[in-house]
């Protein structure tokens, strides 16, 4: 049994007074706190990075991985959103756990993963940890593939039951994880790389939110694709890749989201950063609770 | 016994090549990595493909650049595991 979330949820007065207007609307406002923001980092650096790290690397690495560790790198420099809302009431994650999303081979659908403390592992221990699970789904071998397959077998109607309880739990209280299907719960931010061979050009992106409240983020990465930038005074043609993040205005606002995805733009674009440490900042509003 | 050289390379190009368009004129040494062309969809695919027809164990330590970069590489690494430990049945 794990508990993702810190024992006491972070005071309502350090919480901006307009994140609590969204937190506290009544159903009746059809409030809705998502924002997405789009934006697009230099592949050209990403893809050139990557290549010399694939020269001689012990691992294979993708932009998948790269993905992850600017994630969780950016989640560590602002760790006020490493957060969830559980009922009326928000609570920081302990770690920095990353979800993401792949294609399961074995049951030809989509699945989750989850890379715990990823700000503390390296580039190559999350790619080897992806690629092992990448394989064990298409063997159909894991642990979880099992309880999958299990889950799999439950009528509609029972899931449809299953999931009002889990969801009503998940929403309204603090609640350890305790099984391999809702370790999931322990990942505050969920990441996608569609950049996949021959994805089309993304212009417009808005990442679904999972049943369980846990994915506060999500960070989509687009294919590359090539475009006329500006370098100093010359026109220039170069590779770029779509970045969206989605957002939840009951936990960050605009300005604390726009940060956050600067930063993980900033890893992206410079990835030799990606080797190193979480940068230091001194958020306005800790995801950790007064102590 | 080990697998035939030509025929494992033959087999592995037909399965990449069958991919699509995009991958119509991949050779043995075409570099599937700089090339954008060895996505985890691909490498998935090509282990599993790899595991059911030849009866070895390939694991995520396997997965590095050298032995993915081309087709020949690939077969080098399957050739290497069948001389490493013999291949369970299929």
């Amino acid at each position: 049994m794990k508990w993702p979330l810190h024992d006491r949820p972070i005071p309502g007065r350090r919480i901006p007074l307009y994140n609590r207007f969204y937190l506290h609307a009544p159903r009746a406002s059809h409030v809705d706190p998502v924002m997405v923001w789009g934006t697009e980092i230099d592949a050209d650096a990403l893809t050139s990075f990557l290549r010399e790290r694939n020269r001689g690397g012990r691992v294979l690495l993708t932009t998948a991985h790269a993905l992850i560790r600017a994630t969780a790198l950016a989640l560590a420099q602002f760790p006020e959103m490493n957060v969830r809302v559980v009922g009326r009431r928000v609570y920081g994650f302990r770690g920095v756990n990353i979800r993401m999303g792949f294609y399961h081979r074995g049951n030809r659908e989509i699945d989750l993963l989850v890379v715990r403390e990823a700000d503390a592992k390296s580039l190559e221990q999350i790619g080897q940890e992806v690629w092992q699970r990448l394989l064990q789904a298409g063997r159909g071998t894991g642990p979880r593939d099992r309880d999958l397959a299990r889950l799999r077998r439950v009528p509609d109607l029972w899931l449809r039951q299953l999931l009002r309880i889990y969801g009503f739990l998940d929403r309204h209280f603090h609640l350890p994880s305790v099984g391999r299907l809702d370790e999931l719960r322990g990942g505050g931010a969920m990441v996608n790389d569609l950049s996949f061979a021959g994805a089309p050009p993304m212009r417009s992106y808005k990442p679904t939110r999972f049943p369980d409240q846990a994915d506060s983020l999500n960070l989509t990465l687009g294919p590359i694709e090539s475009k006329v930038v500006a370098r100093g005074d010359q026109f220039a043609s170069s590779g770029v890749m779509p970045l969206f993040l989605r957002a939840d205005h009951r936990l960050v606002d605009a300005y604390q989201a726009g940060r956050f995805l600067a930063a993980v733009r900033d890893l992206l674009n410079h990835p030799e950063r990606l080797d190193g440490p979480a940068a230091t900042d001194a958020p306005d509003r800790a995801g950790k609770p007064d102590s | 016994m080990k697998p035939d050289r030509q025929q494992l390379q033959a087999d592995l190009l037909q399965f990449v090549q069958s991919r699509g368009p995009r991958y119509a004129a991949v050779t043995p040494d075409t570099d599937l990595l700089d090339s954008g062309l060895l996505d985890s969809l691909l490498l998935t695919d090509l282990i599993l493909h790899l595991e059911g027809l030849y009866g070895i164990e390939l694991d995520s330590g396997h997965v590095s650049p050298a032995n993915f970069r081309t087709v020949s590489a690939i077969v080098d690494l399957v050739r290497e595991q069948f001389a490493a430990a013999p291949p369970r049945p299929a």
